[in-house]
């Protein structure tokens, strides 16, 4: 079996790129000029006090040998702390990152179905009234910011209808199943968004299938409706489908982010977030390193299924 | 073979579609002209100072303030008003600049030797796992509030795409018969490059312009949202409605008021995409 063989040459490239991102991502914030002495120190420190926060922070070593201790750590499970609250960067990924993949988890769970109904349905109309409506809705939601998607919900469901609540709150210690209702405005929120990407993607699957010369003889032979969908097109689109929803899993990673800013939902992407504003590098270049990691293990995963599906052809863009 | 007879594959006219297409259109056209020019000329026709305190946080409209105050008590129609252009310039600026890298990396791969070509489109490929947003975060916290920054970012995350897409178009016009042709008549690379290469892949550049203008978009939303960027009290949609998120029980319009012309402004630039995609497809 090659497939083991496949498996191992994509999981090499996936670490030797994981290796190269996550230098990327420590040049990015590293070496640029401005470091985080300013943020640690204060504003207005004498320069002997920065110079010392600077030898604390290990920041007066060359960039290249603090990437190398900083990767060396990495290999053994250790991302450093951060420099607010002096918080190992592991413990943050191991409390909020299971947080962040219930909420894409249970997204997928909902938007996988529905997107392959929509993209099943449009695909097989490609060209109707139908499929225009719905491409078309798809097309100018995808152009939507999840943060403007997410705002309308809540002044809607929350807001005059009070459905919902208007942030996750999580109780302290808990996990988001705790409180299942603070789940459903995000859930909502990055199920719109994915269904937009994932409809579009796969409706040119279906599409393409529906057009083979195998699939024009079923239909002459009188196999229509479901029995053609289930029986021809999807064994036949299966593979591309499963990239398609790959790259809607990938965009989720980066939407997610932005969903839990807006309801405060206690996940990476708001850790990543405040990272960010508090100009914590070592928390920044920790999450940053988590969520590549996270990105390119789904496009493995993705590419697995899609050689076991039988076909390596990806016809996304 | 000059430069004049060379076969251009021209789009047909968007205009010219459908009779049924064309209302539509027209009104899709009017639609973002209004958007863009109220985010462009908006910070001259403002009632009040965007930025000044004047009155209580999220005080009910009134005549004086018709949309109310907000957070902070500043006046939400003149932070609407003066909170577009910022981001609208930031991302036409992205979209430029993410132009400009995919064409001249998409078109060097292409007249680059195959295998110089093939590396450049996997270095390309590498960025492109990277999610936009999180090079546009983590940019901004190794230079804080700066937009140019923001433009960069957006650039980087964006450009991928255009490379590949580039490349490929390019890739079709060099292996075209009369490129063979121009060449074999000795013409230098320069020329092949002006007459041949450039003219031909205007119309895929298009498109995708189009298609990285709607990214840029909403990349440069979502990080005034996140308050990448310009700091400090500058008005800007995105961020008026992260600011006003939390009363948004109290006083819901500050909080939906800029939202309304971001979802305007993004399904019409979203739909002119599509159509000039479907244009020169």
């Amino acid at each position: 079996m090659n497939l083991l063989a496949f498996a191992g040459r994509r999981l090499a490239g996936a670490a030797l790129l994981l290796v190269l991102l996550s230098a990327a991502v420590f040049a990015a914030t590293a070496v640029l000029p401005g470091d985080a002495v300013s943020s640690v120190a204060g504003v207005d420190a004498s320069t002997e006090q920065r110079a010392h926060v600077r030898a604390e922070l290990g920041l007066d070593r060359p960039a290249a040998e603090r990437y190398a201790s900083w990767a060396a750590g990495a290999v053994r499970g250790d991302l450093g702390r951060g420099f607010v609250g002096e918080r190992p960067v592991t413990d943050v990924l191991a409390t909020r990152l299971p947080n962040s993949l219930l909420l894409a988890g249970l997204t997928l769970a909902v938007t996988a179905p529905l997107a392959l109904s929509l993209g099943l349905w449009t695909g097989l109309r490609a060209g109707g009234t139908a499929d225009r409506l719905v491409s078309t809705g798809a097309q100018a939601l995808a152009a939507v910011p999840e943060f403007v998607v997410a705002a309308l919900l809540t002044a809607v469901l929350a807001v005059w209808l009070g459905f919902f609540p208007r942030v996750s709150v999580v109780p302290l210690g808990g996990t988001p199943l705790d409180a299942p209702h603070a789940l459903v405005l995000p859930i909502l929120t990055l199920s719109t968004v994915g269904l937009a990407v994932a409809t579009r993607l796969l409706r040119v699957c279906v599409a393409d299938a529906a057009a083979a010369p195998y699939c024009e003889a079923a239909r002459l032979n009188g196999v229509r409706g479901v029995r053609l969908a289930v029986r021809h097109i999807l064994p036949n689109a299966a593979g591309p489908a499963v990239q398609a929803l790959t790259l809607t899993t990938g965009a989720l990673v980066g939407s997610s982010v932005v969903v839990e800013n807006v309801f405060d939902y206690p996940g990476i992407g708001r850790e990543l977030q405040l990272a960010v504003a508090a100009r914590d590098v070592p928390m920044v270049q920790g999450i940053a390193t988590a969520l590549v990691a996270v990105m390119l293990a789904v496009l493995l995963l993705g590419d697995l299924c899609a050689r076991l599906l039988g076909r390596r052809e990806v016809n996304s863009r | 073979m000059t430069a004049g007879s060379t076969p251009t594959r021209r789009a047909r006219p968007i205009g010219r579609r459908t009779p049924r297409g064309r209302l539509p259109l027209v009104l899709l056209v009017m639609a973002t002209l209004v958007v863009v020019l109220l985010a462009l000329l908006g910070p001259l026709a403002v009632p009040h100072s965007p930025t000044a305190l004047l009155g209580a946080p999220f005080q009910q409209p009134d005549a004086e303030f018709p949309l109310g105050t907000d957070a902070l008590g500043r006046d939400v129609v003149s932070r609407v008003l003066a909170g577009g252009r910022t981001l609208v310039l930031t991302a036409l600026a992205g979209t430029a600049a993410a132009g400009a890298v995919g064409l001249t990396a998409g078109v060097l791969a292409a007249m680059a030797s195959r295998r110089l070509g093939d590396l450049l489109v996997r270095c390309v490929d590498a960025l492109a796992v990277l999610p936009p947003l999180l090079v546009v975060l983590v940019l901004a916290a190794g230079f804080p509030g700066s937009t140019t920054v923001v433009v960069a970012a957006v650039a980087l995350a964006t450009a991928p795409f255009s490379t590949r897409v580039l490349r490929a178009a390019a890739d079709t016009v060099l292996t075209s018969g009369y490129v063979e042709a121009a060449r074999a008549r000795g013409d230098t690379r320069r020329a092949v490059l002006r007459h041949d290469v450039l003219p031909n892949i205007a119309g895929p550049a298009l498109t995708d312009a189009a298609l990285r203008l709607v990214a840029s978009l909403h990349l440069t939303a979502t990080a005034g949202f996140l308050g990448l960027g310009r700091g400090g009290g500058t008005p800007d949609w995105g961020r008026m409605v992260s600011e006003n998120a939390p009363g948004a029980t109290l006083a819901v319009l500050p909080f939906l008021a800029p939202v309304l012309p971001l979802v305007l402004l993004s399904i019409c630039v979203g739909l002119l995409a599509d159509v000039v995609g479907r244009g020169t497809a």
